[in-house]
């Protein structure tokens, strides 16, 4: 049979041929006495969205660390090693998530990840790349999901750095009661783990809302915003929205606003997530229309340059991350790799994956960084910061302390009371230069 | 071997393989079980296009969906009913079976692009129903964690190694299964509906039930192949299964060639190979990150031409005189 | 009230939008016998062209015009230099039938990784030329714009010209012929070959005219068409994919079901009311609802 002969044959070798070119082109690189470290190079990654609709927003977060990374190897590095950020496009959704994350892991052999972003794409992240198994040290992550803080089951190597969701609603929650009694209030947020962590944390500050329109992950657009917003017309009064969502759904929300004459007929209150007021105005948001918005956040605003940390990241961006824009995204990215650093350092030169987990638990809430609430970490916990200040941005672009003056909030993801500071918490000093010197 | 009986031949040839890839599973690192997994789930899918449409002829553009029924079947008994993996697939693989047959009668009228067109419709509407749903857990999906190996197999076997042999094995007994099946009066029943249905119909063969029972079998392997992907994933959510998975899984059934199961590894391999290289390739071109993003779309849009043009009745027919 | 308003306004501008999608669909596959998968390649690659175009005149207008010529051109050179050698060498076995749908599906797939290598995978945006502040209707604002109601004029102006394209000219009634029947027109004297590539021009600038229509408003990007794609499909389908009047009553039928699910219902269910939809009147009409009984078989 001739016939099935040269068709075996033909089959096998293109099996061959294809199994051969993977194999060769995947080959896993040496591994080194600890991954991802070798004399002169730690390697961390980072997997985020840098495109679709949560690239438009957070697709500057990977290379504002680099730029901070290059800012540090130029001025000796971390004990003589570079720094090297391996970054993967998970395109914000989950299986993008679980194959980025593994090959992080796996085929680029980093030494720990940083600046992981997002819940559910996170979350697969882990667990498709063995993490806890292969004890990876998953540094700040980008997420505010109050589950992430489990070091005792699901998430042994995790470390947060933003505040949880249920601590900024918990917040909201009192900014509401305090300022707009009597009103109507509404909830926009996603319909998953970041959208009932937000819902949770209003439960428990004991606030009903009027309405919650959830919606799925990459859903909201402005036709799905003018439904919402029909739905909502007729309440009297002027209702609070609030828009617990990532940035792309902020603008959706504002812009079906414009469309049918509503920006003024209600309060707004933006999720810190989404609200960088210049990215808004970059997607095309009108100046009117942010003007009076509120927002929460746990850092200077990124537009305030007397801030020490502001004006030294704002200088690194200029340098390093040409073209930029210096927005609160590009903030927080530079302060969590300040942060990394810190981390880096205080492991000692002898780096290893447990060292890095210890040094942060024991010498993590003394870092320096420009947040204006501390650092919770302990040998218990994997919490960041913990509370906030609200803001007001103006049509400007800047966001100013509502009420006037800064009052900053602190709180748990629990039942604890919303606290105000007083006196407000005084940050550690910048060290000099923005280039960290602890050990 | 000349004494046996072709389906014992078969049976014989898969036991070998699988005890090949069990002994291989031991020697490789947690990259290649993980590939390798990836790998019997796609083969497991591009048999299941082979027999519906390579076979019995219908042309079906949502296999994302089905795959998606047997992924939330999965995780549902297995993550919230407790069964054990292996029954839980099996029932993966059954609810998936008895919707394929459900959407085989609703679609056994249809034709050509009505039936493409219909499947089409249903790839995208499906994994969306999944929001309607709390109990599939809405846009965050349901998580599926199929642990780590039964404390017998020792504390070295990885959660890879498990994975590895969850898939592979899965895979092997489904499309043997298929192997068995269109070797048997079956298969020729199946080629005589889709050369020509009116002959068939006249020799006796109910054509709509036919119809209807290959539309069930593959749905039950498409099914099984969703379940074993999300425990890869570690989850099953509206966005594992977009249209892009449908015309995936087709392109791996084209290029492996339609109409006989035998290089239907091939279709596996490709379908996991080519992105990889691409992925490598586009690092060391050190290109901007469109390229690196859109070339493995790029090779497999390709290949699926070259083959569609060059070798349309798959790669073993190009020495073939026409009949 | 005005929900109601609405509702029906946004369902004709996006059944218009629809219809576009849903004839471009239909001229190919009366034509050639094919469904033409790449259509969504094709218009948002002249989509693409477009939003080069504005970049550099900053002209919405003239970058319509454009993209529906430049989408007629592609169009052509897809079905002259593509479509045909792909029919010539595959004549004969199973595969003939769906060889060429497939390929379609290549040649989406190899346009928009082309379109993310050249132009990258980004949003990108194209404003709309005219104001998307909805109308106000006794003291209400709607959502309803100037620009949904541009939709509405240009694409019920394309419809008149195609209308006296097909009825009225030589050309229009060649095109008729060859899809009828191709054997009988080529003894008529028809160039059968050269009316099936003037075909897919007018399908290709159709697809082109629906791009530049759908993208302002939302984003642009490599996979920016595909789901009108599948909404133009399902409509042809509901409509009876021999029809071209069935392509733009299905086309509002969809604009009309979509709509109101969303308005009334909850704006998650709009996928699963496609298919209900189609599957409903696939049960009654298998063919679409102005199929004739005419021969069996494609």
């Amino acid at each position: 049979m001739i016939k099935s002969i040269r068709m075996k044959r033909l089959s096998i070798v293109s099996a061959l041929v294809a199994t051969s070119a993977m194999l060769l082109s995947t080959l896993p690189a040496q591994a080194a006495q600890t991954t991802g470290v070798t004399v002169s190079e730690i390697k961390l990654g980072i997997s985020s969205p840098t495109s679709g609709s949560a690239g438009l927003v957070y697709g500057k977060v990977p290379g504002a660390m680099k730029a901070y990374f290059d800012y540090i190897n130029a001025n000796g590095g971390v004990y003589g090693r570079k720094i090297k950020l391996v970054h993967r496009n998970d395109k914000y959704t989950v299986k993008g998530a679980a194959a980025s994350t593994f090959d992080l892991v796996y085929k680029d052999n980093v030494f720990a990840l940083t600046g992981a972003l997002g819940t559910a794409t996170h979350q697969s992240g882990y667990k498709a790349a063995g993490m806890a198994a292969e004890n990876v040290p998953d540094l700040f992550v980008n997420s505010g999901w109050s589950g992430f803080n489990d070091k005792n089951k699901d998430y042994p190597t995790t470390f947060m750095v933003l505040p949880t969701y249920a601590m900024e609603a918990k917040v909201m929650a009192k900014v509401i009661k305090d300022n707009f009694p009597g009103q109507a209030t509404f909830l926009v947020v996603q319909n998953d783990e970041f959208g009932d962590d937000a819902a949770a944390g209003f439960a428990a500050a004991g606030h009903k809302m009027t309405k919650t329109f959830p919606y799925p992950q990459g859903g909201m657009d402005i036709s799905v915003g003018r439904t919402i917003l029909q739905g909502i017309s007729e309440i009297p009064g002027k209702p609070v929205v609030v828009l617990f969502g990532t940035g792309d759904a902020t603008v959706a929300m504002l812009k079906a606003a414009e469309e049918l004459s509503m920006t003024k007929k209600f309060t707004w209150l933006a999720g810190s997530v989404g609200a960088d007021a210049n990215t808004l105005l970059a997607l095309k948001v009108k100046p009117d229309t942010i003007d009076g918005v509120l927002s929460a956040s746990f850092m200077p605003d990124a537009k305030d340059l007397t801030d020490p940390y502001v004006k030294q990241f704002s200088a690194i961006n200029t340098k390093y991350n040409k073209g930029i824009v210096f927005d609160n995204y590009v903030l927080a990215a530079m302060n969590s790799a300040m942060l990394t650093v810190q981390a880096l350092r205080a492991a000692g030169k002898n780096l290893t994956r447990d060292g890095l987990i210890k040094a942060i638990e024991t010498k993590g809430s003394k870092f320096a960084s420009a947040g204006l609430v501390p650092l919770g970490y302990s040998s218990d916990s994997r919490i960041g910061y913990n509370g906030y200040w609200v803001s007001q941005i103006n049509a400007k672009g800047e966001g100013k302390p509502y009420g006037g003056k800064l009052a900053i909030y602190t709180t748990d993801s629990g039942a604890g009371v919303v606290k105000k500071d007083d006196p407000p918490y005084v940050r550690p000093t910048m060290p000099k230069n923005g280039i960290p010197t602890n050990s | 071997m000349l004494s046996m009986t072709p389906s014992k031949k078969r049976l014989a040839i898969f036991i070998i393989i699988g005890w090949l890839l069990l002994l291989a599973s031991d020697r490789v690192g947690p990259l290649r079980l993980y590939q390798g997994s990836y790998i019997a789930t796609y083969t497991l899918a591009v048999a299941s296009i082979i027999l519906l449409t390579g076979y019995s002829g219908q042309l079906s553009l949502g296999h994302g969906a089905l795959m998606a029924v047997g992924a939330y079947a999965g995780a549902l008994a297995i993550g919230k009913a407790m069964l054990h993996p292996v029954l839980g697939l099996v029932a993966a693989a059954l609810i998936a079976g008895l919707f394929g047959l459900i959407l085989g009668f609703a679609v056994a009228r249809l034709s050509g692009p009505y039936l493409a067109g219909t499947t089409l419709a249903l790839a995208v509407a499906l994994p969306t129903l999944a929001n309607q749903f709390d109990v599939l857990g809405g846009q965050q999906g349901l998580p599926l964690d199929v642990g780590s190996s039964p404390e017998g197999f020792g504390e070295d076997f990885s959660q890879y190694k498990w994975y590895f042999w969850i898939c592979a094995l899965a895979a092997l007994i489904m499309i043997w299964a298929i192997a068995n099946l269109v070797s048997s009066k079956y298969g020729r029943i199946y080629r005589a509906l889709r050369d020509n249905p009116i002959a068939a119909e006249l020799s006796g063969i109910n054509v709509g039930r036919q119809k209807v029972l290959a539309f069930a079998i593959s749905s039950g392997a498409a099914g099984l192949s969703g379940a074993l992907l999300v425990i890869l994933l570690g989850g099953v959510s509206p966005s594992a299964f977009p249209l892009g998975v449908s015309f995936f899984v087709l392109t791996g059934a084209i290029i492996t060639g339609l109409y006989n199961l035998k290089g239907v590894i091939l279709g596996g391999l490709i379908l996991v190979a080519l992105p990889e290289i691409a992925d490598a390739l586009a690092s060391r071109i050190g290109g901007s990150e469109g390229l690196t993003n859109s070339l493995p779309d790029f090779l497999v849009s390709a290949l699926l031409i070259l083959a569609v043009v060059f070798t349309p009745n798959g790669p073993g027919k190009i020495f073939k005189r026409s009949h | 009230m005005s929900q109601f308003i609405t509702a029906v306004l946004t369902s004709l501008s996006s059944g218009a939008i629809y219809a576009l999608m849903s004839i471009a669909l239909v001229l190919v596959w009366r034509s050639t016998r094919v469904i033409n998968f790449a259509q969504a390649g094709q218009a948002v690659l002249t989509t693409y062209i477009g939003y080069d175009v504005i970049q550099k005149t900053g002209s919405y207008w003239i970058a319509l015009a454009v993209a529906v010529i430049s989408g007629a051109v592609i169009g052509a050179i897809i079905d002259r230099f593509f479509m045909r050698p792909i029919f010539k060498r595959i004549t004969t076995g199973p595969i003939s039938l769906i060889a060429p749908v497939v390929a379609t599906l290549g040649l989406l797939g190899i346009i928009q990784s082309s379109i993310g290598i050249v132009w990258g995978i980004n949003y990108q945006s194209i404003e709309a030329p005219v104001s998307t502040d909805g109308f106000e209707v006794n003291g209400q604002v709607i959502a309803f714009n100037r620009f949904n109601l541009l939709i509405l004029i240009i694409v019920t102006i394309t419809m008149l010209l195609l209308s006296i394209l097909f009825q009225r000219t030589n050309i229009g009634l060649a095109l008729r012929a060859s899809a009828y029947s191709p054997e009988i027109a080529k003894l008529s004297g028809i160039k059968v070959d050269a009316v099936r590539t003037f075909g897919w021009a007018i399908s290709g600038a159709a697809s082109g005219l629906a791009g530049m229509l759908y993208i302002p408003g939302y984003y642009l990007y490599p996979n920016a068409m595909d789901l009108l794609l599948v909404f133009g499909f399902i409509a042809a389908v509901i409509g009876g994919l021999d029809s071209m009047f069935g392509a733009v009553v299905g086309a509002m039928i969809l604009g009309f079901g979509l709509s109101f699910s969303r308005t009334y219902i909850s704006m998650e269910i709009l996928f699963p009311t496609a298919f209900v939809l189609l599957i409903l009147v696939l049960f009654v009409k298998p063919g679409g609802i102005f199929s004739a009984k005419k021969k069996r078989g494609a």
